[in-house]
């Protein structure tokens, strides 16, 4: 990997906006030419069409909004199958991973209500990468709520990696590791999505198997995809050693797990 | 031949495990053409994401009696570990980041208010 700061600090962009309970940024390189007022109205525009994606898809699946389709299927006033079909592939999707995962990952609470707040994150960065490919934008880094997807280099033209940073769970002032996302380096593209889960955050809606509560304080996995990374994080966390070493065995993916006294467990991906 | 031997080193490989490699290919046809005669063969050179791969596996009375990693380096000429297990590190054995040289943080999900006084939020402020 061809570190980034052989190539100078990059010069990067970035619009943020709220939603789903957290904040999302979207980041681009300034191009040779300079900061363009052409460059300003592109960005401003692709974090404009993200920022409305992602509020379509909250607005569907927030349990926070009483009145959103999730809520209603919650309450027992729309019954699954007569849901959108938007709610349903979705609900597929996290079946899928329910088999996938051996039931680490799960799209329904322990009272048995669908609860597909563990994927619906995932799947709006899924669907704002495309957005931004079909506006011809090959360079960015969107993170939600820490969860990360790239394109491209954070140097334009250049085959660097985006370095991304993984908070200390035990110190959150500080880092504990980086990674690198995207790029190209040595002819083969790097993993593009890193997504973190913790076990003790508000919001992160995990439910350990077993009676303990999870033995690992907090999991990152890259991916090629971001909702690979997404829900293997939540899985790993939930499942424990097992599902880590079957999500190592299975998928391309590398992982860093922080046990709860702080050790750490990782790929040679992690590896300095 | 060749194509045998790789196809081995890539079992043997993979599998982590030179048992379950050495037993599946000896009943796969390397008696046919190796038995009683024996000798060494290298397996064509595989790019994985650790970097290129290449295994050699030594046969005698037509079982194989070794396999050797032949080329285990990445990029930079470190070796390479060929499983993705996931093995106890120590901190300063990880890949170091520091907030001034990174475009980007993952964490567990921050809430808004969380964030107001996270690190991404002072990266996003100086990229406004």
């Amino acid at each position: 990997m061809q570190p980034t700061s052989e190539l100078g600090r990059p010069e990067l962009k970035a619009r943020t906006f709220r939603s789903m309970g957290t904040v999302v940024s979207l980041t681009v390189p300034v191009g040779p030419e300079g900061w363009t007022a052409d460059a300003e109205a592109t960005l401003a525009a692709a974090a404009g069409a993200v920022e409305r994606r992602f509020q379509e898809l909250d607005i569907r699946f927030s349990l926070y909004r009483p009145g959103s389709e999730a809520s209603r299927l919650a309450r027992g006033e729309l019954p699954l199958w007569e849901a959108s079909p938007e709610f349903r592939e979705c609900y597929a999707e996290a079946a899928e991973w329910r088999l996938q995962t051996e039931g680490a990952f799960t799209p329904e609470r322990p009272d048995g209500l669908p609860d597909l707040s563990g994927l619906v994150k995932g799947f709006a960065i899924k669907e704002a990468a495309a957005l931004l490919q079909s506006r011809g934008l090959s360079h960015w880094c969107l993170n939600a709520g820490g969860d990360v997807l790239v394109a491209g280099s954070p140097v334009a033209g250049s085959p660097a990696s985006w370095q991304a940073g993984i908070v200390d769970p035990l110190d959150r002032t500080a880092l504990i590791a980086a990674y690198p996302l995207g790029g190209c380096t040595g002819g083969s593209p790097g993993l593009r999505a890193l997504a973190t889960s913790g076990s003790a955050e508000r919001g992160d809606h995990i439910w350990t198997q077993g009676a303990g509560g999870s033995e690992f304080r907090q999991v990152s996995v890259a991916a090629a995809d971001i909702i690979t990374a997404d829900v293997l994080a939540t899985a790993i966390v939930a499942g424990g050693a097992s599902m880590l070493n079957r999500a190592t065995d299975v998928w391309d993916v590398d992982v860093f797990a922080v046990l709860n006294d702080g050790g750490i467990l990782a790929t040679p991906g992690f590896r300095a | 031949m060749a194509n045998t031997a790789s196809a081995v080193g890539t079992a043997a490989t993979g599998s982590g495990g030179a048992g379950a490699g050495t037993s599946g290919s000896t009943g796969s046809g390397s008696t046919g053409n190796a038995a009683g005669t024996g000798g060494t063969f290298a397996g064509d050179v595989v790019q994985t994401r650790f970097g290129p791969v290449q295994v050699q596996i030594t046969v005698s009375g037509g079982t194989i009696s070794d396999v050797t990693a032949l080329q285990l380096t990445d990029d930079g000429g470190r070796s390479v570990q060929i499983s993705n297990y996931a093995a106890p590190l120590l901190r300063e054995e990880v890949l170091q980041a520091q907030s001034a040289n990174v475009q980007t943080i993952s964490g567990a999900t921050v809430t808004s208010d969380a964030y107001l006084t996270s690190l991404q939020a002072a990266l996003d402020a100086a990229h406004l």
